[in-house]
């Protein structure tokens, strides 16, 4: 995992003095600072933005980086978003459901969780993936109560959207 | 010949109108902006205010005269918020102001403060984030996720100048205690600009869409509640839908002003109107935000401005 320090990219790309992701001026700046360390990364290593010594982010911002990213890239690399705040995730949220987008969160604790609008079915999916760390489809649709048929169908959403991985058969966090 | 232009003695959002009325359309006379019989104006009016003298001298008209506050408790105030430091650039300023330094008391949280760039914006949130935090949780009684999304709201609502305005704007953000309107501390933004406004900004990419109905309305309602912007990014148009998820959220008040109509989203402890239109004419457009402190603080806090 490579983790990026949005607070470093800021006073690397922008100015030293600044500790807010606000402005769109600025989301473009640390979009492009983070893009830089993307080419670094292969397609398979997760990218972990790391918010913790963020203060304020603006819906503006979040646009400019977690919405283009993910437009941008989410179809070929894998992001983590960690040490995010409630108001940073109100931010954030608006814009994924603004475009239609989900990413993967971590919190402090180390759980994983999804923001971003996505059918009930597939926040339960992912929910018993992150709690098992990797789990066969069968156990999945065991625990939901579906088809192996339907829960394959919702894993492949998942997977398509780079929400979790693939591995043999198995289903499994991205963070792993 | 010089016109003059009363200032309401109770200058706030309420009697905006009123103002914006006796400013009237330009017409080449020299204008008065007689403020001498003021007894209150909030940050709103005051932002209003410098608008007004922005607007006249930007296209060109004589700088305007402004004659201030007797009362010597409003002009203190004005000088506290920063009003006259600002002023000087737009108007004629006839009285003297008091030697008063700008405020970092509990209540002016943030002294009128010009936007122009991005760069404001952030010194304006670093601001914010200094100063706010402690009054907004301590005094208002808002939880911390309301303080640390006070910022995003401020932000996005400067933004609006910088994208948008094609000049430069005012924002103020203040606390402070009404009595009569709800009984309860409201923190308050107020940010306005002498730019094209709405209706100008949003023209070429809605007249079509909305046909004999294209105004300043129709521009407040797109912008507001459907989240237009002018832009064909479909990333932009976000900040003031924000603004308004977070202030409902916390039982706020989210009014916008320009041109001839007002739109807002009135709570339950306000009377005001969702969509006024045929206004008197103002110049750019005005934000006001209101977030009124969490209410068990109104039976405990007993402090008045």
């Amino acid at each position: 995992m490579q983790s990026i320090d949005l607070k470093t990219i800021l006073e690397s790309t922008v100015s030293t003095g600044y500790g807010n992701l606000v402005t769109r001026h600025t989301g473009r700046a640390v979009r492009n600072g983070i893009e830089a360390m993307l080419t670094q990364l292969d397609g398979q290593q997760v990218a972990v933005m790391d918010f913790s010594e963020v203060g304020c982010l603006d819906i503006s911002c979040a646009d400019e980086i977690v919405g283009k990213l993910l437009l941008g890239h989410g179809h070929a690399r894998y992001f983590l978003l960690r040490g995010l705040t409630e108001a940073h995730c109100d931010a954030i949220n608006l814009v994924l459901e603004r475009h239609g987008l989900a990413v993967v969160t971590e919190d402090r604790d180390g759980q994983l969780e999804l923001l971003g609008p996505l059918r009930e079915t597939a926040r339960r999916a992912f929910g018993f993936v992150a709690e098992t760390g990797r789990t066969a489809a069968e156990e999945v649709a065991a625990r939901l109560d579906l088809s192996t048929d339907a829960t394959r169908q919702v894993l492949e959403e998942l997977l398509a959207r780079r929400l979790v991985r693939q591995e043999d058969d198995e289903y499994r966090v991205i963070k792993t | 010949m010089t016109r003059v232009v009363e200032v309401p003695t109770h200058f706030d959002d309420r009697s905006f109108d009123q103002f914006a009325r006796a400013l009237g359309e330009p017409n080449g006379e020299r204008l008065l902006f007689d403020a001498h019989a003021v007894q209150w104006a909030s940050p709103y009016g005051l932002v209003g205010l410098l608008v007004a003298g922005q607007a006249t001298v930007e296209r060109g008209d004589q700088r305007p005269q402004l004659t201030i506050p007797t009362d010597r408790d409003v002009v203190h105030y004005w000088g506290r918020t920063g009003f006259f430091e600002l002023a000087g650039e737009w108007f004629e300023i006839h009285g003297r102001p008091p030697r008063v330094a700008v405020s970092r008391s509990s209540d002016v949280l943030l002294e009128i403060t010009q936007v122009q760039g991005a760069d404001d914006v952030h010194g304006v949130v670093s601001i914010i984030q200094e100063r706010a935090a402690a009054i907004l949780s301590g005094e208002l009684g808002l939880e911390a996720k309301a303080t640390m999304g006070f910022g995003m709201a401020l932000s996005e609502a400067c933004q609006n100048i910088v994208e948008h305005a094609g000049t430069s704007g005012w924002v103020a953000v203040q606390t402070y205690h009404w009595r009569r309107r709800l009984g309860r501390r409201v923190v308050v933004i107020a940010v306005a600009d002498a730019g094209m406004g709405f209706r100008r900004s949003l023209e070429a990419t809605q007249t079509s869409r909305y046909g004999d109905r294209w105004g300043d309305a129709a521009a407040l309602e797109a912008a507001l509640i459907h989240g237009v912007s002018r832009f064909r990014d479909p990333g932009r148009g976000q900040g003031l839908g924000g603004i308004r998820r977070y202030l409902n959220r916390w039982d706020g008040k989210i009014s916008l002003r320009s041109g001839t109509a007002r739109i807002a989203m009135v709570p339950a402890w306000d009377d005001d109107i969702p969509l006024a239109d045929g206004l008197p004419q103002f110049p750019g457009s005005q934000m006001l935000q209101i977030i009124p402190a969490h209410q068990a603080e109104a039976t405990t806090c007993k402090a008045s401005t």
